[in-house]
């Protein structure tokens, strides 16, 4: 006797033999006891298998029982970005204007902001000279997200993007580069010496920089150490460890450097972004100073305004013009002569010297760090309570804007690893490829933009994370907009508590921001997707 | 043949009324058809598809997709049968996008071992697993052995169907079925499923 195959018994279960064939399974299978068992198992598992994929183990989510409304996604993302737009004319306005007009009343008259702070005309001029693998990869990695951002269209406007990423590319590139720099790479080290004079800009790479000769136009400088002795007609740009000035200055120095030490004359402005800051009793700065740094010491004179954020601070010259300081302690020494305006932010009062001279008395104010403080002060809960509700209203706005994107967004965070992944990519990328474009293809417009969205992403973190929070206690719960505002609320609040909590509080609420960017970046990505029209071929 | 019953559902000239105003645009009509059928097709997209998510997006996917197709729906079909079948088709081709089969067409009948399953430890297995962790089981699977069970069992399409959707040769159909059952068994078995075959030695008819 030939025992038949498991294939031909289950195909004979499924009535998918020739009458024939399924003749002789049977006539075998009544005589077969083994055969027969076989069918009989064979028969069991499917029924089983049916059994248990009927079994509903899972609840339907709430969005997908809900009716999509006609065309309510399109215009909600509409309003959404409408909204988003408006948030950043407001920032813009309340913020970044009036800082930038502060910063132009203190001397930083530049077109815009990059240019204010760093690299007035020089970096153009020395564009060319300048191009180098890190220019390219920067322009490379902006085309790249561009066209990521726009592949799902290349299809309908293929032609119109290729020709104007191309142009704008072609455009960057182009740049006019009329006056182009000197450019010096050290080997290791460079040196002007004191009888050369540079007539154009100079652009300094080495280990360490010595000018002691002349330069006509600017000087920009990547070195480990720089020394200027010479006479610098422009301004200095510097990006050093340690970055010595000791000769004449005709136009602003503009300095990232661990240790600054000017003992000059500037003509204009200083600004710098700097770990220890010296600037000694002989300097004469004409315009205003701007600086952030950990251990500052200001003994020479400043025409100007002098704003300083930084941790320990030391003022002991003149100012022209008016003194802010925002930092941890200050000193204010017996040679200092405030013309303008003095305040202080700080932990604790300013150790003043009795010979220093004020126009206006020094306004203080100390901020507390002090957590034993806080919690006894009714004004901090009312503050949490106005943050919960400025949360709520924000994420009512953003429920009833863009409902969709709002409960995509909240689902993808029970993908754990993907929504933090995506969160930190997201929280240090899209700053990091905001100053790119700023530098390089689009310009400040889409850079300052694309800063908003992140900011407006950060705030908005917490409201999708607090959604999920509260389904989790209450339940997914019946569909609709009053559970979903419900289960928001009750996460927000929780979130806010949490907040709250000395020391591992800020932690919990990075991680939320993290957590809750990456919820959107998927929501986002999820969009993409479905507005992809490879999506929409399905044949039915 | 038979579908996945839809939650309050109607009589079939009901829903061929609601169709109708469907087609000619009416918007409640729609609201009907949706809420009638979605968590239907979201049940079998979760069976489909390997997560949740994709499910949840693949069932906005099927009905932005119905919505667009109604018009070449051919109302002498069952609904819910071409329904499903946009259902189906749709999360193949998902799978398919996404290059995650891992398995390819063969038609190769060599793979299959031709030993039977001892029906005891068929028998234990399936006494052994409840409902869970058979479909903990299936989101385990490669693709299109998942998909094969789930039209078959779960949406009892027939193997024509399914070779439709598929894309396979109708013959090819039950070589999926039983080497996804295989495969079930050795995911279930933990490796072990080798353990149910070969206790009864079988040959060719």
């Amino acid at each position: 006797m030939t025992h038949f195959d498991e294939m031909t018994a289950l195909l004979y279960l499924e009535n998918q033999l020739r009458p024939d064939m399924a003749d002789g399974v049977r006539a075998h299978a009544s005589e077969c006891g083994e055969c027969r068992d076989l069918l009989e198992a064979l028969n069991r598992e499917s029924i089983w298998l049916r059994e248990s994929l009927e079994m509903d183990d899972e609840m339907v989510p709430a969005r997908l029982i809900q009716v999509p409304e006609k065309g309510s996604a399109p215009w909600g993302w509409i309003a959404a970005m409408a909204l988003g737009i408006g948030g950043a004319y407001t920032v813009w306005n309340g913020f970044i204007e009036p800082w930038r007009a502060q910063a132009a009343e203190a001397g930083f008259t530049q077109g815009n902001l990059l240019t204010m702070l760093f690299f007035s005309g020089a970096f153009w001029k020395g564009w060319e000279a300048m191009r180098s693998m890190i220019e390219f990869t920067a322009l490379a990695t902006v085309g790249i997200l561009v066209l990521w951002l726009v592949r799902k269209h290349l299809t309908n406007v293929a032609p119109a993007v290729v020709a104007m990423a191309g142009l704008t590319l072609a455009a960057a590139f182009a740049a006019p580069a009329a006056h182009a720099g000197r450019v010096e790479h050290g080997s290791p080290n460079y040196t002007l010496a004191a009888d050369q004079t540079v007539k154009t800009d100079l652009i300094v790479f080495a280990d360490t920089t010595r000018i002691e000769g002349n330069v006509d136009g600017d000087l920009i400088v990547w070195s480990q150490n720089a020394t200027v002795t010479g006479h610098v007609k422009g301004d200095i740009i510097a990006f050093a460890q340690d970055l010595r000035v000791e000769g004449p200055v005709g136009g602003n120095v503009r300095v990232f450097a661990q240790r600054l030490e000017l003992s000059s004359t500037i003509e204009r402005n200083v600004s710098a972004w700097v770990g220890n800051l010296n600037v000694d009793p002989s300097t004469k700065i004409g315009g205003s100073v701007i600086l952030g740094t950990g251990d500052g010491v200001l003994e020479g004179s400043v025409g100007g305004d002098v704003q300083v954020y930084g941790a320990e601070f030391d003022l002991n010259g003149p100012v022209g013009g008016n003194m802010y300081v925002r930092a941890k302690d200050l000193k204010i020494g017996q040679h200092a002569a405030i013309a303008g305006t003095a305040t202080f932010h700080g932990r604790h009062d300013a150790d003043v010297n009795s010979g220093a001279k004020f126009a206006q008395p020094l306004q203080t104010t100390i901020i507390s760090e002090d957590y034993g403080d806080r919690y006894s002060s009714v004004r901090y809960y009312w503050h949490q309570v106005l943050r919960w509700g400025a949360a709520f209203v924000f994420g009512l706005v953003f429920l009833l804007l863009a409902p969709t994107f709002f409960f995509d967004a909240s689902s993808a965070l029970n993908r754990y690893a993907p929504s933090v992944g995506f969160g930190v990519l997201f929280l240090f990328a899209v700053p990091i490829a905001a100053v790119l474009i700023c530098f390089t293809v689009v310009g400040l417009g889409v850079g300052i933009s694309t800063i908003m969205v992140w900011l407006i992403a950060m705030y908005g973190a917490q409201v999708i994370v607090g959604r999920w929070v509260g389904e989790k206690i209450l339940g997914a719960g019946e569909p609709g907009m009053g559970a979903a505002l419900g289960r928001m609320a009750l996460g927000l609040l929780i979130l806010r508590v949490i907040s709250m909590l000395p020391y591992v509080g800020g932690w919990a609420m990075f991680l939320v921001v993290v957590w809750g960017i990456g919820g959107m970046v998927l929501a986002v990505n999820r969009r993409l997707h479905q507005s992809s029209p490879a999506a929409l071929s399905v044949a039915a | 043949m038979e579908r996945r019953k839809a939650t309050g559902e109607m009589s079939a000239a009901e829903l061929a009324d609601v169709v109708e105003r469907v087609r000619a645009g009416d918007g409640d009509a729609w609201g009907e058809i949706y809420r009638l059928y979605a968590p239907a097709i979201f049940r079998f997209c979760r069976r489909a598809l390997p997560t949740r998510e994709d499910a949840e997006d693949a069932t906005t996917d099927v009905f932005m997709k119905v919505k667009q197709k109604l018009g070449t729906y051919d109302s002498s079909r069952p609904f819910q049968a071409w329904l499903y079948k946009v259902a189906s088709n749709h999360c193949w081709d998902m799978l398919r996008r996404r290059r995650i089969r891992q398995d390819l067409e063969t038609g190769d009948l060599e793979t299959l071992p031709l030993e039977h399953p001892d029906p005891s430890a068929l028998e234990k297995m399936q006494f052994d697993h409840d409902s869970k962790q058979v479909r903990a089981g299936l989101a385990k699977m490669p693709d299109r052995a998942r998909m094969v069970l789930v039209l078959r069992y779960y949406s009892d399409m027939s193997y024509d169907e399914i070779a439709d959707t598929l894309g396979v040769r109708r013959a090819f159909v039950g070589v999926l079925l039983l080497r996804a059952r295989h495969q079930l068994r050795e995911i279930l078995g933990e490796g072990g499923g080798a353990s149910m075959l070969g206790a009864t030695a079988g040959g060719k008819p």
